[in-house]
């Protein structure tokens, strides 16, 4: 199987080898062979020794495609690369922009200083729609694409939690 | 006066906490209080008695004078502590407390007004020869004056409009010819927008450091100070890490400067723990900026270098009792070094991250001290501040503190939300902060940001192979306890865009 890691081009082939059952696993990483020992493992979380050293990994979400997870403390995103793999994201993609891109979400949670538009006010990508107060910050949810607001969910004064949709845009 | 035996604590995180212990080493009584959003917070469970205040807007509850005055009375404390932020420095509260008969565990209602007013301090200052940054004390109206001014201060200067605000509006000048024409264009500017001139006047200073010193005063009127702490890292103006001592300050400028934060707090009339802000340039002069009239967040560093407990003093001398050692006695001993870790993403422009914290895992060890309202299971609000967690190491000198604190931020894992421990970790071992060569701009000036990135990739290599292995050990365990047209079933669920 081919792996890739976030932000770097280089793919890393990784197979499973070797597997007795009793704890002690065999993989090949890049045409090397690595021991990897077992000390825990849940369904998502796992503590082994990887030659020699080592680490604590929590799965924090997987899909067929990509993984993200925790590993010593750094969080790290990973893409697990097959054929049938490519014509699953291709689909998930295809799917994503028409039920997605016409919702604008917060992603994070706060309370809502101000709205910066009106229903029927064509805007562009990037146009702040809504201002949002979080933590003593101040931070503008922006516009995903170019349209016209259709609907806003939210007013002054309201909060809104992760990924509410705060606008509608067409 | 008496003695204090129950303390509200008007806070909430890890300084309610602080205050919490204090009370205990004490065994003094310990009340906290809460608002909706903080039923389940640590300040909560630890207090002897806990008091809601109301709905989780701090402006409904950590804010409500009113609520916590009333919630004093009732459970019968005989002194309130309001940590920092919030309340803390608000005169209105310390002066409520005083009517009802509340000890306020900080500076007088007169001391905190004068204190916060910019223009009335530094002339009392400049009457009790604190040196503050030179240049105008007020509205500059009249060109001549200006030259004056900008010639005593020394060259270059910076031209500020009272209207301008977050850079706007400042103006650099390097000589005369200079001032006169930008003078003339920036009141112009001022007059057609606001109809009356607003310049300010003040020096320009390079390779500005934050040197900070700690006040202790009680009220028979000694005054000490608990040396320095070295502020410098900042991003914009928001301290991130800070230490005691400064490498720039030997012993020498450590009892002169220290001296002049002395006399400042006495022309004040000051009362309980405070903080004495100064500038420094690079060619060593300090000026004076602020009295901050509180506690300060960055108080451990000063407590792990002087072995004295800052909040056991602040309520000792809000009690009335003289402060238990003379100038003479304190000695710095070894270094310390704060991190201040936020929940914020510091690889996407430091915005806000905030929720369930499923795991997380404390840093320990010699040297090593958390203040921290974590803890597994906890939650992490986006109604406050940001702070949460302050990791402070000591060591027998600099660099035996600095490679602590690199190894403690290693063992820092907080589960669930983005902090500022990759920033921290990347300034650790830069070479500039290794070298003492910091000042305010230094998190712009030597691209930290930047670094910080670099050293994420690298990471990631570090990493690669063993988060390979645990994938593939997912998919061995998912295997082993499934049956094979179980699995089936679920990859051709997958392929139609589901989740498992």
């Amino acid at each position: 199987m081919q792996f890739q890691i976030e932000g770097q081009s280089k793919l890393i082939n990784a197979e499973l080898i070797y597997n007795k059952g009793d704890g002690d696993l065999l993989f090949e990483i890049d045409g090397k062979k690595y021991n990897l020992k077992i000390l825990k493992s849940k369904s998502d979380e796992f503590e082994f020794i990887l030659e020699n050293t080592f680490h604590y990994v929590k799965i924090l979400s997987s899909t067929e495609t990509k993984y993200k997870l925790l590993i010593d403390g750094v969080v790290i995103e990973i893409k697990k690369q097959s054929k049938i793999t490519e014509i699953i994201e291709k689909s998930l993609k295809a799917k994503g922009t028409v039920s997605r891109a016409n919702n604008v979400t917060s992603q994070i949670p706060g309370r809502v200083v101000k709205v910066s538009v009106s229903t029927g006010d064509t805007i562009k990508e990037g146009d702040p729609i809504v201002v949002l107060e979080s933590m003593k910050m101040q931070i503008a949810i922006k516009s995903n694409k170019d349209g016209i607001v259709k609907e806003i969910k939210v007013k002054e004064g309201s909060t809104v939690s992760r990924n509410e949709v705060v606008a509608i845009i067409d | 006066m008496s003695k204090i035996s129950s303390i509200l604590i008007a806070n909430r995180g890890e300084i309610a906490l602080r205050v919490i212990r204090a009370c205990k080493d004490l065994g003094i009584k310990s009340i906290s209080v809460y608002s909706d959003e903080d039923v389940r917070s640590i300040h909560v469970k630890r207090a002897d008695e806990s008091y809601r205040l109301g709905p989780a807007q701090a402006s409904e509850s950590y804010l409500r004078i009113d609520k916590i005055i009333e919630v004093a009375k009732s459970s019968g404390a005989d002194a309130i502590h309001p940590g920092y932020g919030f309340l803390s420095e608000n005169e209105l509260f310390s002066e409520e407390c005083k009517k009802n008969g509340i000890i306020f565990i900080g500076p007088t209602a007169k001391a905190m007004e004068l204190a916060g007013d910019k223009m009335k301090c530094k002339e009392i200052m400049k009457k009790a020869e604190v040196p503050t940054v030179p240049g105008s004390d007020g509205v500059v109206e009249d060109i001549e004056l200006a030259v004056d001014i900008a010639k005593d201060a020394g060259y270059p200067v910076m031209l500020k409009s009272a209207f301008g605000g977050g850079g706007r509006g400042i103006r650099l000048v390097s000589n005369e010819k200079e001032l006169r024409q930008e003078f003339e264009l920036a009141s112009n500017e001022s007059k057609a927008a606001f109809g009356k001139s607003a310049l300010f006047i003040e020096k320009y200073l390079t390779n500005i450091r934050h040197i900070e010193y700690q006040l202790l005063r009680d009220s028979s009127g000694n005054g000490r100070h608990l040396f320095e702490r070295e502020c410098s890292i900042q991003r914009r103006h928001q301290k991130l890490i800070e230490m005691s001592p400064s490498p720039v300050v030997n012993k020498e400028i450590r009892e002169k400067v220290g001296e002049i934060a002395v006399r400042a707090s006495t022309a004040l009339d000051y009362l309980n723990a405070g903080t004495a802000e100064f500038l420094s340039d690079s060619k060593g002069n300090f000026y004076f900026i602020e009295i901050n009239a509180r506690l300060q967040v960055e108080h451990p560093v000063t407590e792990l270098v002087t072995g004295k407990d800052l909040v056991k003093l602040q309520i000792q001398v809000a009690q009335g009792e003289e402060i238990p050692f003379k100038q003479e006695d304190l000695e710095l001993k070894g270094s310390a070094i704060e991190c201040r870790i936020n929940s914020e993403d510091p690889f996407y422009n430091f915005t806000p991250s905030v929720g369930y914290i499923p795991n997380c895992n404390i840093p320990l060890g010699p040297g090593v001290r958390v203040d921290t309202y974590l803890y597994p299971g906890c939650n992490v609000s986006g109604y406050y501040d940001s702070l949460i967690a302050k990791l402070i190491t000591y060591g027998s000198d600099f660099n035996e503190a600095r490679v602590r604190m690199k190894n403690a931020l290693s063992e820092f894992t907080i589960e669930g939300i983005n902090t500022t421990i990759p920033i921290h970790q990347t300034i650790i071992e830069e070479s500039n902060f290794i070298n003492g060569n910091i000042s305010t701009d230094y998190i712009d000036k030597y691209n930290i940001i930047e670094k910080m990135k670099q050293k994420r990739n690298e990471d990631y290599k570090d990493k690669a192979y063993a988060a390979i292995s645990a994938i593939l050990l997912q998919s061995e365990f998912v295997k082993k306890s499934n049956s094979t047209t179980q699995r089936l079933n679920r990859i051709q669920k997958s392929m139609s865009g589901g989740y498992y």
